[in-house]
C-alpha cells in the first residue's frame, strides 16, 4: 500500500456491482470526492439500466494553466482513444461538473479479461483526463517529436489553484513541482522527505531513475512564470524524464506517478505522523512503568485491595491452593 | 474552496464492519471488515540473522510498518501467507488497539475513500459506553495525524434514531436496541441526549448468533470448507434470521412521557436493506445539514484547548 | 551514550537527591489547604535558591525547590528544524497524558519544554530514589526518542522515495 493506485476503488466497485446486478431495479445517485478536489457523480436510472452517467469535476485551474473549455488540452482525444464506443461524451456537461460521460454497459466487450481491463480503465478516468497533456508531451518524447513549445515551461493544473510545470525538450522532459503544504509540521517533514528523493536517486540501484533535484528557491528554468505560481513553502522538486522512462507500457505509469507526486508525498507525510504516534505510545507505556516502579509497596497493595479487579476466591481456588 | 463546502466524511467503525462514505449519500461507499493485517516477518527476520545490527532492524521496523492492509484484503492476505498477523482494533464496541486503529483509518482515508483529510470535516461514531479518554485519543489522531479541519463524534444509537426518521419531521427521542457484531445495547435517547445511567448492555451479540449457527451446521454435519465457513454462516444469518424484542426502561421521570409516546407497541425488525448501515445513514443525514459544521470541533479549537474538547459533542437539531 | 550526557544526568541526579527534601506544610493563607509553595511563591523564606544545570546553551535543567514541593523544568536539544518539531510533537503527546504521569506538569514553565511538579505527597507515596530514577530515565528517553524519531523519518523518507523512483525503471 505504499503507492497510490490509478483506478478509483469506488468507481470500480460501482461498475462491477452494476454489471453483476443489471436486472435488479435500483436507482443509483451518489457523489464522492477524491484528493485535489476531483469530484464524481454517478447516476443510473431504472428507465435505462444499461447506462451509467458519470460526471467528473476537476480541480479549479490556476490562471497560468492551459485549458480548453475547462478541460486540460488533449483530454477529449484521450477519452475517445481510451474507451472507444463504450463511452460517449455528453455536451454540455452536467451543471457544476467539467465533464459528463455516458457509459453504455451493453457495449462492453463480452470477453471477461477485456471487459475487466476496460472497467479498470474507466475507473482511472482521473488519469486519462488530468494526465492527458502530460501524456502528450511524454509521448512526443518517446517518439522523438519536437513540438512548437520546446524549451518553454508549460503550466498544467495539478491541485486546486496550483500548477506544476513541464518543459519539453528534444531529448528530455523536465517536470518541476512547487511544493506547498498547509500545516507547519507537514512542511518540515515534507522538506526532509523531498531531500531523501535526491539522496535515494544517488544510490547505484536507482541510477536509471529520473534525475531528481530539490531547491528552496525556484529553479532558473521557471524564469518568467507568474509570481503566484512560484511561492512554495516546501521548496521545488525537479524530475528530468528521459525517453527510457516512457518506453512502451511505462508511459501510463509514468504519467500517473508524475500526476500524483504531491498526493504521494502528502500521503506519506501523514502516514509517518501516524507511525510517530505508534512509537510515542510505546514510549509513554515504558515511562509509566518506570513511574510505577517508584510507587511504594504499601500503595500498590492498597490499590490491589480496593481495585476493581479484586476477585472473590471460589471454593475451587481455595482447594487448589491447598 | 472551503472545507465546509465539501461533503463531510462519515466513518462508522463497528466491531465487525466499518462503514465509510461521504455525507449526503444514501449508501456508504465501502463496507469492509474492521481488521488490519500487519506483516511481522520483517521484524522477525532481522532478529534472528543479525542481532547486533540495530540500524537494519530499525529499517525493517519502518518497512513492516508500511506493509499492511485492511478489510477483505487483510483477510485474504493472511489466508495466503503466514507472514501477516490479523489484528482487530475494536472489541465489544471499544477501540482497544490504537496503533491498529490509526493504521486502519489511514487506509480508509487514503486508499479507500482516497480523499485528502485536510479537505473534509469528519463524523466518527462511538458506542454509548465509550470512555471520554477514548474520545480524546480519537480526536488526537484525527487532528494531529490527519490534520482534519473539524470533527464530530456521534453516539451510534442517536444516529440510528436519526436514520429512522427520514421524513421531514424528526423526533430525536426513542429507545434504540443496537445489536452489533461486538456489543448489544438498549439505549434510551431523549432529544438527542443519551440517558447514560439507563443504558442496558447485554453480552450477547451478532457474533454469538454467528457462532451458534456455525455450531448447528457442524452438528448437522454440513460440508463447508473451513475457510469459507464464516462467510457462509454470516450469509445465512443475514438472510434468514429475524428478531423480536421487548424493551425495559428506567429513565428519568421527566423524559418518560416522550419515550413512552414514541415507543412502538410492536417492534418490527424486518430485514430492511438499510439495516446493515442504519447508523452510517443517520450520520450521513446529520452531516449533510448546515448545522453540522457549526457543531463540529475545529482544528483551531483543538489547538487552543487541547484534546479535552472532544469529550463533549453538542447535540444539534438539524432535522427539526 | 555520549559522555557529556552521562555527566549532565549525573549532575541532575545528585542535585535532585540533595534538593528533594520535602515535608508537609499547610498553606499559611487558607486554612486546611495544602498548596505547592514552589508554584505560589507566597513567602520567600519557604523557597530555596533555584539551581540551573546546563549541558550547553540549548539543553538545560532548572530545579526550583520549596519546603513542600519541587519543580523541575527541562529544555530539550533541538539542533535543527526537524528535531524541533519532533520534540514539540513528542512533548505535547506526553503532556496530553499528564494525568497518567501524576508528577508531570500540564504546562511547562515558560522558557522550557517540559516541567515536573513533585510534592511531599508524591514523595510519601513513592520511593524517593526511584522517583529520581524515573526523572533521569525520562530525560534519557526523551533524548533517545527524538534521535530515533528523526532517524525513522529519514528512513521512511528514503523508502518512500525509493519506491517512487523504482516505478520509472
Amino acid at each position: 500500500m505504499i503507492l497510490l493506485q490509478s483506478p478509483s476503488r469506488f468507481l470500480l466497485q460501482i461498475l462491477n456491482d452494476r454489471l453483476l446486478s443489471q436486472d435488479k431495479g435500483v436507482d443509483i445517485d451518489c457523489q464522492t470526492v477524491e484528493f485535489d478536489d476531483v469530484r464524481y457523480h454517478i447516476q443510473v436510472s431504472m428507465r435505462n439500466p444499461k447506462v451509467l452517467v458519470l460526471s467528473v469535476a476537476l480541480p479549479l485551474p490556476p490562471q497560468e494553466a492551459v485549458s480548453f473549455d475547462g478541460l486540460p488540452f488533449g483530454a477529449i482525444e484521450a477519452i475517445k482513444a481510451a474507451y472507444g464506443p463504450v463511452v460517449q461524451i455528453l455536451d454540455p456537461p452536467k451543471d457544476g461538473f467539467d465533464l459528463t460521460l455516458k457509459i453504455n454497459l451493453a457495449k462492453l466487450p463480452s470477453e471477461e479479461e477485456q471487459k475487466n481491463a476496460i472497467l479498470v480503465h474507466i475507473a482511472s478516468i482521473r488519469e486519462v483526463v488530468l494526465g492527458a497533456p502530460l501524456k502528450v508531451f511524454l509521448k512526443n518524447l518517446s517518439m522523438k517529436i519536437v513540438g512548437p513549445e520546446a524549451g518553454q515551461p508549460v503550466a498544467l493544473v495539478h491541485r486546486p489553484n496550483e500548477s506544476f510545470f513541464v518543459i519539453p525538450q528534444a531529448d528530455r522532459v523536465i517536470v518541476i513541482y512547487p511544493m506547498r503544504f498547509q500545516d507547519s509540521i507537514d512542511i518540515v517533514l515534507a522538506t526532509s522527505f523531498l531531500q531523501e528523493f535526491v539522496e535515494a536517486r544517488r544510490t547505484a540501484a536507482l541510477n536509471n531513475a529520473p534525475t531528481c533535484m530539490w531547491s528552496q528557491s525556484p529553479p532558473p528554468e521557471l524564469k518568467g512564470a507568474p509570481g503566484s505560481a512560484l511561492s512554495a513553502n516546501a521548496g521545488f522538486v525537479t524530475f528530468v524524464v528521459n525517453p527510457r522512462h516512457v518506453e512502451g507500457k511505462k508511459l501510463d505509469r509514468t504519467v500517473w506517478n508524475l500526476l500524483t507526486f504531491h498526493a504521494y508525498v502528502s500521503y506519506h507525510v501523514k502516514c509517518s505522523e501516524g507511525f510517530m504516534h505508534t512509537r510515542m505510545r510505546r514510549r509513554v507505556d515504558t515511562l509509566i512503568q518506570a513511574l510505577d516502579r517508584a510507587k511504594s509497596d504499601a500503595e500498590k497493595l492498597q490499590k490491589l485491595v480496593t481495585g476493581p479487579s479484586f476477585k472473590k476466591m471460589s471454593m475451587k481456588d481455595e482447594r487448589e491452593r491447598r | 474552496m472551503d472545507a465546509s463546502s465539501r461533503p463531510a466524511v462519515v466513518i462508522d467503525n463497528g466491531t465487525g464492519y466499518t462503514k465509510m462514505g461521504f455525507a449526503g449519500n444514501v449508501e456508504p461507499c465501502f463496507i469492509i471488515p474492521t481488521v488490519v493485517a500487519v506483516n511481522e516477518s520483517f521484524s522477525h527476520q532481522t532478529k534472528s540473522t543479525n542481532k547486533g545490527n540495530w540500524l537494519a532492524q530499525h529499517t525493517a521496523g519502518v518497512m513492516a510498518d508500511l506493509d499492511y492492509c485492511i478489510g477483505e484484503e487483510a483477510l485474504s492476505r493472511s489466508r495466503a501467507s503466514t507472514a501477516y498477523n490479523l489484528s482487530y482494533p475494536i472489541h465489544h464496541g471499544q477501540v482497544e488497539n490504537w496503533d491498529a486503529m490509526e493504521r486502519f483509518w489511514q487506509q480508509c482515508i487514503f486508499n479507500y475513500l482516497r480523499c485528502d483529510p485536510e479537505d473534509h470535516y469528519f463524523l466518527l461514531t462511538e458506542s454509548p459506553l465509550t470512555a471520554p479518554e477514548n474520545r480524546e485519543y480519537a480526536g488526537e489522531i484525527m487532528f494531529e495525524t490527519f490534520n482534519i479541519p473539524g470533527l464530530y463524534i456521534a453516539v451510534q444509537p442517536v444516529l440510528a434514531l436519526a436514520a429512522g426518521y427520514t421524513t421531514n419531521k424528526c423526533e430525536m427521542t426513542g429507545v434504540v436496541v443496537d445489536v452489533g457484531d461486538g456489543a448489544t445495547h438498549v439505549v434510551p435517547v431523549a432529544d438527542g441526549y443519551v440517558i447514560g445511567n439507563s443504558i442496558k448492555s447485554i453480552p450477547i451479540t451478532g457474533k454469538d448468533v454467528t457462532c451458534f449457527i456455525q455450531k448447528l451446521l457442524k452438528e448437522r454435519g454440513e460440508f463447508i470448507p473451513p475457510e469459507d465457513s464464516f462467510e457462509v454462516v454470516r450469509k445465512i444469518k443475514e438472510t434468514n434470521c429475524y428478531t423480536c424484542s421487548d424493551i425495559v426502561k428506567s429513565s428519568p421521570i421527566d423524559t418518560r412521557r416522550a419515550l413512552y409516546k414514541s415507543q412502538p407497541i410492536e417492534v418490527n425488525v424486518a430485514n430492511h436493506p438499510i439495516q446493515r448501515y442504519a447508523v452510517w445513514f443517520g450520520g450521513s443525514v446529520l452531516a449533510s445539514t448546515a448545522e453540522f459544521y457549526g457543531a463540529c470541533h475545529t482544528k483551531a479549537e483543538y489547538e487552543e484547548y487541547g484534546a479535552s474538547i472532544c469529550r463533549t459533542n453538542p447535540v444539534f437539531k438539524g432535522m427539526y | 551514550m555520549a559522555n557529556s550526557l552521562r555527566l549532565y544526568l549525573t549532575c541532575i541526579r545528585n542535585t535532585l537527591e540533595a534538593a528533594m527534601c520535602l515535608q508537609n506544610f499547610p498553606c499559611q493563607e487558607v486554612e486546611r489547604h495544602n498548596k505547592p509553595e514552589v508554584e505560589l511563591k507566597t513567602s520567600p523564606e519557604l523557597l530555596l535558591n533555584p539551581v540551573l544545570i546546563c549541558r550547553n546553551e540549548a539543553e538545560k535543567c532548572l530545579i526550583e525547590t520549596s519546603i513542600n514541593s519541587i519543580r523541575i523544568s527541562m529544555k530539550v536539544k533541538q539542533s535543527d528544524e526537524l528535531e524541533n518539531i519532533l520534540a514539540k510533537k513528542f512533548l505535547r503527546f506526553l503532556s496530553m497524558r499528564a494525568e497518567a504521569f501524576q508528577v508531570l506538569r500540564r504546562k511547562p514553565v515558560q522558557g522550557y519544554d517540559i516541567s515536573f511538579l513533585i510534592t511531599n505527597y508524591h514523595c510519601e507515596e513513592m520511593h524517593k530514589h526511584k522517583l529520581i530514577d524515573f526523572i533521569v530515565q525520562f530525560m534519557e528517553d526523551i533524548d533517545k526518542e527524538i534521535s530515533e524519531l528523526k532517524l525513522s523519518v529519514n528512513t521512511r523518507g528514503r523508502l518512500v522515495a525509493t519506491e517512487f523512483l523504482k516505478q520509472f525503471i
